[in-house]
């Protein structure tokens, strides 16, 4: 652990985000109906958690300020956009009826591109291959249902 | 010693050449199917459950039973060689079991996982044995406020999760805290951070977040950092066998768990999560080799599994005795001894003898079945860790999201689990530990409900958190847990000023 | 030994061979590939009833195969709003269905109501009991009601989660003997199982609960049942009704199928003779005698008029204790 003496940009930027994490959860408690309980009502707990996140955030604000954060090394933002996209993808997919088999052949290969493979074919095969056989193990040995598609009716 | 000669001639059934085939297939199924992403022991059993219907009743029994440790075997694999615990009772292993697979000590975490929860086993089904009716005495007894105090007790022992600094573990228990806050409030009905969507009405599902923040975390955080130096992951190195030093390292552990396991899984409202961590915490108090936990120790694997065993053991005191499931395994179970003709409650010990103690005996026997079938396995499994990295990241991702479409085919449960992947990203980037936000998510509705039951009996007193005994005492030894190393620092100080 | 072991190795094999030919056998038939939604977890109420009906449909020839898939979540309003959209039309799709998730919809304020599916029938009931520990000083259901008159506050009741049959039957409770129901001091647990431990150890003043959950409890001698909340009693126990005592209260919990929206005349026809000839067979009624539950078959107009008359009284009582808005 290396401590840098220069103010954590970032860092601060997640102290900012927690408190507006207890801003949230503040101003939920205020929507809840009023009425008879007996005891703590439900935004007792609540505003306990936002008091905490609150000064947890200031807290984690003077530490970013004081440059006392562990050193990170730089990260490769392409691999991140690779795998969050083949996530989106998967959605997408299975929102507009693409079925479960395609959905995953297509993350499989976001993601083992991401780690650095380039024969984007060949691993979507393998990607299929593994949706196939995943959807008749759910499917129709286990009985349980996994959204459907046009590859899935083939079966 | 009535019982125990039931218990004998219980055995003696279970221990038919034929039956042991059945306890064999049993485990076999449930292993295969405990060991696919999304299905818990719960659904394991609520799926393999019709392979039994056609069986005289003590093979169904038995065969029952191999699947239900079968199943629950299976959720320990894949929480130990892919990080994707297939259950909250799993996701103490997680964290030690998959650090150890990393190290190519895999094989290891597989064996004192399965000779664990063997161990457990055995000391649960002695104490169901001869301590169901007394305990469950006690257990009833147990009113909301002894709970919240229980709760207390675990709260205290997460900082063992916490790393080395106190305000990032805070943050991290904190961000969990509020994630278990969203959801339908249990006492009033009324939503709460649920934004309108019906989808959040039933509060963040543990696994989701688990899954993301283990799983798609991990998988994010070694991608983006693959230009650098990395660990390289060994799927075996050296023996597949554990050494006289994991030996030695393991069975206390698991004789702690066991005993931490049993009695917090009578309680009806006990269940799984609190023993597994407090084992954890206590096994990283306790070990000669703090240093370790967080790296891969092997202790931090046995305590955690023996305790998830003999909890589960522990959930038949109640469900037997009195006929409350207490969870959903526990529901499931009961569904299937209802086949049988047996009618867990109060006199199903004077009524069903046979059928309890033979009950009993197969679920020792398959325990030992498991044991037979997936200590030669360990090896087998390990290999799959040789799978070249960009593919065995896909399958892993594949594998979780696999998990979230079977349990809750829902485009904002896929989100859910992306999100939680980029938040356990951000989490690793700036070292904020992982576990606690999982142990807040737990750990704070239980005690919020808790509690809140407590005073809503008492009208509004807090003084019936001291008034009750048993609260009382647990308030106090969570008070010491506190304060203790405080103190002991503040000791130390004094001694070094001395010198 | 090795005959011994084949002769009992052979159902297995057999039963191995009928799940697996059961399983591949359901994506052969199209035509008559039922499929039944529990809009609940596997292992709950709804989930158990579907896979009942899968039973007993099969076994009594009433369909050719049947799957049961689940779409858990908010009491059911998440299942039911999946099945109105994509199931429109569709006779080969059934829902699971009951009181709680009539409750569910008014209390989450869901979209989808049970306005919009097409009602097949109610299949089972199960009434809810009020129950107290056998060392309790209340005797009797009217000792409760005394209680109650006196002060609603200091009587604590044990039961299911907010808003469901229990929380809304000790509401009824409340108000039928002329108290005021927004003061009910009502705590939920989450599932039987812990409701009961906690009247068991006394907790509480009474437990709102399924009979079935407490049932044991009474013959053991550990419970007593003060009253039970449906309008008929019950042959072999002797327990009366709350309208014997007196209150004015009738509510059961009962389980339905429902069939999707935008069915033609006759496929209803169709789907409710398939229902009624599982509902009157030998394996149906086998099952509810293994799993205690009590038949409850209504079909028809009569059912289309039983639900408008639940969905009343029950958005009634709630408004009254403050889960929905008014």
């Amino acid at each position: 652990m290396q401590i840098k003496s220069k103010p954590d940009g970032p860092g601060m930027l997640v102290a900012a985000g927690l408190l507006a994490l207890a801003g949230i959860i503040f101003w939920d408690t205020t929507q809840l109906a009023q009425r008879t309980v007996y005891g703590l009502g439900p935004e007792a707990a609540p505003r306990v958690v936002a008091a905490g996140l609150a000064l947890l955030a200031v807290a984690n604000f003077v530490q970013a300020l004081r440059g006392a954060l562990p050193s990170r090394g730089t990260a490769d933002r392409r691999p991140l956009l690779l795998i969050v996209g083949g996530m989106a993808a998967l959605m997408a997919v299975l929102t507009f009826g693409g079925g479960y088999i395609l959905a995953t052949a297509i993350l499989f290969t976001a993601t083992a591109t991401a780690f650095g493979r380039r024969a984007y074919a060949a691993d979507f095969a393998i990607g299929l291959a593994v949706g196939v056989a995943t959807y008749l193990l759910f499917a129709k040995l286990l009985t349980l249902s996994l959204p459907m598609g046009p590859l899935e009716r083939l079966f | 010693m009535e019982t125990f000669d039931a218990l004998l001639q219980g055995l003696s059934v279970a221990a038919l050449p034929g039956n042991l085939i059945f306890a064999l297939i049993g485990v076999l199924l449930g292993t295969a199917v405990g060991v696919l992403p999304g299905i818990g022991p719960a659904l394991t059993v609520a799926l393999l459950l019709p392979v039994t219907y056609k069986l005289d009743p003590a093979g169904s029994l038995i065969m029952f039973a191999g699947i239900y440790y079968g199943g629950m075997y299976g959720g320990s694999t894949t929480a130990i060689l892919i990080n994707t615990p297939g259950e909250s009772a799993s996701m103490a292993t997680a964290l030690e079991g998959y650090r150890m697979a990393r190290a190519g000590r895999g094989a290891q975490a597989l064996a004192t996982a399965a000779i664990g929860s063997f161990v457990a086993g055995t000391i649960a089904t002695l104490g169901l044995t001869f301590l169901a009716p007394w305990l469950v005495e006690l257990a009833v007894q147990m009113g909301p406020e002894d709970y919240f105090a229980l709760m207390c007790v675990a709260f205290v022992t997460v900082s063992a999760t916490f790393g080395d600094s106190p305000v990032r573990g805070l943050t991290s228990l904190f961000v969990g805290l509020a994630i278990g806050l969203v959801g339908i409030d249990r006492l009033t009905g009324q939503p709460r951070l649920a934004f309108g969507m019906p989808e959040l009405l039933d509060g963040i599902d543990v696994t989701t977040l688990a899954v993301g923040l283990f799983a798609i975390g991990e998988a994010l955080y070694v991608a983006s950092m693959r230009g650098h130096a990395t660990e390289q992951v060994e799927s075996v190195r050296g023996s597949l066998w554990m050494s006289l030093d994991d030996w030695a390292r393991s069975w206390k552990a698991w004789i702690r768990g066991a005993f931490i396991g049993f009695p917090i899984g009578a309680l009806p409202a006990g269940g799984a999560e609190i023993p597994t961590f407090l084992s954890y915490s206590i096994e990283k108090k306790l070990s000669r080799h703090p240093e370790e936990f967080g790296h891969g120790a092997i202790e931090g694997v046995a305590g955690p599994e023996a305790a998830n065993n003999a909890s589960a053991a522990g959930t038949l005191v109640p469900l037997l005795t009195l006929g409350l499931p207490t969870s959903a395994t526990a529901a499931m179970m009961l569904a299937g001894f209802q086949q049988y003709g047996l009618n867990p409650g109060p006199l199903l010990f004077a009524e069903q003898p046979q059928l309890v103690w033979g009950l009993i005996a197969s679920l020792y026997i398959a325990n030992l079945m498991l044991l037979v079938l997936n200590l030669p396995l360990v090896g087998l499994w390990v290999r799959l860790l040789a799978i070249p990295q960009p593919w065995l990241y896909a399958g892993i991702l594949v594998f979780a999201t696999m998990g979230t479409i079977v349990a809750k085919a829902s485009v904002t449960e896929l989100a859910l689990l992306t999100a939680f992947g980029l938040m356990g990203y951000v989490m690793r980037r700036f070292d904020y530990p992982i576990a606690p936000v999982v142990v807040g998510l737990i750990l704070g509705p239980m005690a919020e409900t808790q509690l809140r039951r407590a005073m809503a009996i008492s009208l509004g007193d807090p003084m019936v958190l001291v008034t009750s005994p048993v609260s009382a005492s647990l308030l106090t030894i969570a008070a010491i847990a506190l304060l203790a190393p405080f103190a002991m620092s503040g000791l130390g100080r004094f001694k070094a000023a001395e010198d | 030994m090795l005959t011994v072991m084949r002769a009992r190795a052979c159902p297995f094999l057999m039963a191995g061979l009928t799940a697996a030919a059961l399983a591949f056998g359901a994506a052969g038939a199209q035509a008559q590939d039922l499929k039944i939604m529990a809009p609940a977890a596997p292992g709950g109420g709804w989930d158990q009833t579907a896979r009942a009906m899968q039973q007993a449909l099969v076994q009594s020839g009433a369909a050719q195969s049947v799957q049961v898939f689940n779409v858990p979540g908010a009491g059911g309003t998440i299942g039911i709003a999946q099945f109105v959209n994509t199931s429109k039309g569709d006779p080969n799709v059934l829902m699971a269905s009951g009181y709680v998730m009539m409750g569910a919809i008014l209390t989450n304020k869901s979209p989808v109501g049970l306005d919009k599916v097409t009602p097949i029938a109610r299949l089972i009931q199960e009434t809810d009991a009020i129950a107290v520990p056998v060392n309790s000083p209340l005797k009797t259901v009217q000792d409760l009601a005394e209680l109650v008159r006196k002060d609603p506050a200091r009587v604590t009741w044990a039961g299911g989660s907010a808003g469901g049959p229990d929380h809304i039957a000790a509401a009824l409770f409340t108000q039928k003997v002329g108290s005021d129901p927004t003061k009910l001091n009502y705590i939920p647990f989450s599932g039987g199982g812990e409701a009961l431990a906690a009247i068991l150890g006394g907790k509480v003043t009474a437990g709102m609960s399924g009979l079935g959950e407490l049932e044991s409890q009474v013959k053991a001698g550990k419970l007593r049942l003060l009253a039970i909340t449906q309008a008929e009693r019950i042959p072999g126990l002797d327990v009366p009704t709350l309208k014997e005592a007196g209150i004015d209260v009738a509510l059961a919990n009962w389980r339905a199928i429902m069939a999707p929206p935008g069915l033609t005349p006759d496929q209803v026809k169709s789907v409710t003779a398939m229902i009624e000839k599982m509902a009157k067979s030998q394996a149906w009624a086998d099952i509810l005698k293994q799993k205690g539950w009590d038949d409850a078959f209504l079909a028809g107009e009569p059912f289309v008029a039983f639900l408008k008359d639940e969905n009343a009284s029950t958005a009634d009582i709630l408004k009254s204790v403050g889960l929905i808005k008014p």
